[in-house]
């Protein structure tokens, strides 16, 4: 008997969890971030699974633009904490809890 | 066998998770990262995805951590010094919640009816994606690639200097003039009053390379 497809969704809603644990208590916009990618992946892992254990292809397709968007985050997100850091010096969120420049 | 290997993928995965969080150098965290996506992968490739374990380390462990780890780097981040905790009094109440949560996720999962098994298919290799991606789902890829386009214009925006040097216009510290306009191309250009510089913090400041004013910012 392999894993069971409840194992890898227990897996998954565990690394969704410390997730949102992460960015909840992280004060570095760049921890932040990744664990917002460490979210995304949790999800992944749950679409893959559903998708190898129902025989679906389409749970894949979405996996592979979750990753899509989650580049273009990336991208996105790290030229706003490069901007909010020349304007700040400082990546602590608490410095930048105003949205004024 | 395959279970062994969840077990252990699993658990490298929720460890480098937890070091994730833990981590207080953004450079260890990117770096416990990196293995929690080598990890997925490996689970990907037990749930016969290869297509998709593939992707996963060339897109998230390759460029997406290479931009995190480079800005990292660019940005010189200091380590996350301790602070005092606010709120220090709801601590046991979020406990009490937390492993309430963790009772009903657990006793769910513990109750369900025996599962559909893995079948060997041919659903994670990259023809069968690769039929499905140009077929059934060409408009949400078409629409993927203009989501990217935008993506990196805003990033070009977002990461540009503000101020703007016109074809040609050199500044060199001390002996360079410059008019308003070849620095500014918004700038009028009736304006012709020559810029110098004689310091390179002063060329720095007119470039618009180095940080404002403290009074600016508030």
């Amino acid at each position: 008997m392999g894993p069971q497809l409840s194992w890898y969704l227990a897996l998954s809603a565990l690394l969704f969890t410390i997730g949102v644990v992460g960015v909840i208590i992280k004060r570095n916009v760049i921890a932040m971030f990744m664990c917002i990618e460490l979210m995304l992946n949790a999800v992944n892992l749950t679409f893959v699974a559903f998708a190898s254990f129902f025989g679906d292809v389409t749970g894949q397709l979405f996996v592979f633009i979750v990753m899509t968007v989650a580049a273009a985050e990336a991208a996105v997100g790290l030229g706003i904490i490069i901007s909010i850091f020349r304007n700040r010096e400082s990546l602590d969120v608490d410095d930048a809890s105003i949205l004024k420049l | 066998m395959l279970v062994l290997l969840f077990i252990l993928f699993g658990g490298l995965a929720i460890g480098c998770a937890i070091n994730v969080v833990a981590q207080r150098n953004p450079l260890y965290c990117a770096i416990s990262l990196i293995g929690v996506f080598v990890s997925l992968a490996s689970l990907y490739l037990m749930l016969a995805a290869p297509f998709i374990a593939a992707v996963q380390i060339i897109v998230y462990a390759g460029a997406i951590m290479v931009l995190v780890v480079f800005v990292i780097m660019l940005l010189n981040v200091e380590q996350e010094e301790r602070r005092k905790i606010r709120l220090g009094f709801l601590v046991p109440v979020a406990i009490v919640l937390a492993a309430a949560l963790i009772g009903e996720v657990a006793f769910i999962l513990w109750s369900v009816e025996p599962n559909p098994t893995l079948q060997p298919t041919d659903i994670g290799l990259t023809k069968s994606i690769g039929d499905a991606l140009f077929t059934t789902y060409l408009l949400p890829f078409e629409i993927t690639s203009i989501l990217l386009l935008m993506a990196i214009v805003g990033a070009m925006t977002l990461a540009r200097r503000t101020g703007v040097l016109s074809p040609g216009a050199r500044v060199i510290p001390g002996a360079q003039l410059l008019a308003v306009s070849d620095i500014d191309p918004s700038a009028s250009h009736e304006d012709q009053t020559p810029i110098s510089s004689t310091t390179s913090d002063e060329a720095a400041h007119i470039l618009g390379v180095v940080k404002r004013d403290q009074s600016k910012r508030d």
